[in-house]
């Protein structure tokens, strides 16, 4: 197993497509970075503005924190379709090129073969993750400098100590990683379907953007199964930057105030995961090789 | 002893079509064994069977001696193939592409083997270069290379000189008389061209939608005592009347409307020539052709069989 895994990992590195993915969300995170540290307390103002009355911040609003959380808002949607690049890749890229027949007759077997070849996937959107987390936000930490954490919700403020920040973005990577497995075990599952990549790509992206539009529609019939779609749970990340408060509307340091609700996200998309990566292990012990 | 293919009743249905029917045959060790059928015969599904790439909706397949089913690791171990097209990663070396093979195939070699390897199959010159810049006979090769790199002990060669220009070809044949004498290889090579395998193999199965239709020794199939004999003459009226009142009578066919022909030992074609020269025919083409040449082209060509001159059915 040890041996495939080896394999699998040293195709998808010796690959150029798949470098496009680290270079895309580097040119993405350094743009949000120019622009914030150009004009970044324009910004700030206006985000102030738009809350009404009057405030008097003392201390930098615009530090490596809030940028981070800036840009995991506008970025986090996008990955999905740079991890599906290589997810939906995985089977149908080799059964486009031919190598999969070849692969299959070494002294190996389905199973491990699914395993391994998930597994690479996994380890590939980690390294993703990674990633951007590392110019998202240690690089925005150094250019940015560090302060608390003021977010601007829909209808009220955040304010997160600096000590008690630096946890809850490891906390969100993590879950933000979770999330973008399941999306490439969709993308791995239709693989073992298709001859060619586009389809399995084009199929994956179909079904996020369908269950997404889903899931912001208010219709009774939809409300039933949106707490079953793993786009529903995709956005969870953000539970990490909500305070517990106390009844004199004080923040609890080091609190989360629905941690139920991240608990039920990651069992929903760990189960996503599990069934999907056991249908692709059944499948694919069945598929007969035509390509 | 025992062979080391041996496929017993193999079926295998796509939808409605019946892609392999009822097909047995068995290769032995040391054979070069020919697996001939026009497009479409069942070749290629009956090699995939043969490599797990497809299951068997009935019949046995054991190599070795061992069931392929329970046993498909174990043999696998000893199996080289090359299916249909040398497909490698076009991104990598002709080098990385064996060294990752060589990884997947459990064979434990070094640098030094994997260049030997590819300096054995004329790609040494090209090692560290991407295999996307490679001609289709390079791709073949190094195809070959990565089936031969656990030195397994049988290698399946699908339409292996399929793409190739004549010279290409010619190295593939040559390479596979190479493996069968000097390093003992029991090879399994499929082919829709009787010529090509004619040179190559020991024994030999004709399939045809699916169906066994001949197996056996090449050199008892292309008995030179049964050679045909296609004649074309300034009068072919006269000359079969000539024909039929001389030695050679025993050796004619059933007309043809453009042609004589007669079955006789290849090494009498030139006195009939001599003789047919001496009573005033003027000769205008005198083509020697294998009886199973025959037989095969009715086959591939989809036409009835009208004359079995070898008499030889299954």
């Amino acid at each position: 197993m040890w041996t495939i895994l080896q394999a699998e990992l040293f195709k998808i590195f010796k690959r150029p497509r798949t470098y496009i993915a680290f270079a895309a969300i580097a040119a993405l995170i350094t743009m949000v970075q120019v622009g914030m540290k150009a004009d970044g307390d324009s910004y700030v103002k206006f985000m102030l503005s738009t809350l009404g009355g009057n405030f008097d911040v003392q201390g930098k609003i615009m530090n490596g924190y809030l940028v981070c959380y800036i840009i995991l808002q506008m970025l986090l949607v996008h990955v999905p379709l740079l991890v599906t690049l290589i997810a939906a890749d995985t089977f149908s890229g080799e059964a486009n090129t031919g190598t999969l027949r070849l692969l299959l007759t070494t002294p190996y077997s389905r199973t491990q073969w699914v395993l391994a070849k998930f597994t690479a996937v996994v380890i590939y959107t980690l390294l993703l993750l990674v990633w951007l987390a590392i110019l998202a936000l240690v690089l925005s930490m150094a250019v940015f400098g560090t302060d608390d954490l003021f977010l601007f919700k829909s209808d009220y403020v955040v304010l997160i100590r600096e000590n008690d920040v630096f946890w809850r973005y490891c906390a969100a990577f993590g879950f933000a990683a979770l999330a973008m497995i399941t999306v490439a075990a969709v993308g791995f599952l239709l693989s073992i379907f298709a001859d060619n990549s586009i389809g399995p790509i084009v199929a994956t992206m179909s079904i996020i953007v369908f269950f997404s539009v889903l899931s912001t529609m208010n219709i009774p019939l939809y409300n039933t199964i949106k707490p079953y779609l793993f786009v529903t749970h995709m956005n969870s990340w953000k539970e990490f930057f909500d305070e517990r408060v106390t009844e004199n509307n004080e923040a609890v340091a080091g609190s989360i105030q629905y941690p139920m609700r991240i608990v039920h996200s990651v069992l929903v998309l760990g189960i996503h995961i599990l069934v999907l990566l056991g249908a692709a292990v059944w499948f694919f012990r069945k598929k007969d090789i035509l390509s | 002893m025992q062979p080391v293919i041996a496929i017993n009743d193999l079926c295998k249905q796509f939808g409605h079509v019946q892609a392999v029917s009822h097909l047995s045959f068995t290769v032995q060790p040391g054979d070069v064994y020919g697996f001939l059928g026009q497009n479409g015969a069942g070749k290629s599904t009956t090699i995939r069977m043969l490599l797990t790439l497809i299951a068997p909706d009935s019949g046995d397949i054991t190599l070795f001696g061992l069931p392929l089913r329970s046993r498909r690791k174990e043999i696998l171990r000893q199996v080289g193939a090359v299916i249909e097209k040398p497909d490698v990663y076009p991104y990598l070396s002709a080098y990385d592409n064996l060294r990752l093979f060589a990884r997947l195939k459990q064979a434990h070699t070094g640098k030094q083997q994997l260049l030997q390897q590819l300096e054995l199959l004329g790609l040494a010159e090209r090692a560290f270069d991407k295999v996307k810049t490679f001609s289709q006979g390079m791709k073949q090769r190094l195809g070959i290379a990565i089936a031969l790199i656990n030195d397994p002990q049988l290698i399946i060669l699908d339409e292996p000189t399929n793409g190739l220009d004549p010279q290409g070809i010619a190295d593939i044949r040559n390479l596979v008389l190479w493996l069968s004498r000097e390093r003992g290889k029991t090879i399994l090579v499929s082919s829709h061209l009787l010529s090509e395998i004619q040179q190559v193999a020991t024994r030999l199965v004709i399939i045809d939608k699916g169906r066994r239709l001949l197996e056996g020794e090449t050199a008892q199939l292309f008995n030179p005592a049964e050679t045909i004999v296609e004649l074309q003459t300034g009068n072919n009226e006269r000359t079969l009347q000539l024909l039929a009142q001389s030695e050679w009578q025993q050796g004619l066919q059933p007309a043809r409307q453009t042609s004589v022909v007669l079955k006789m030992h290849s090494n009498d074609i030139p006195a009939l020539n001599k003789w047919l020269v001496a009573n005033g025919v003027a000769v205008n083409l005198l083509q020697p052709r294998h009886s199973l040449e025959d037989y095969f082209l009715q086959i591939t060509s989809g036409k009835q069989h009208v004359d079995d001159f070898t008499g030889r059915t299954v």
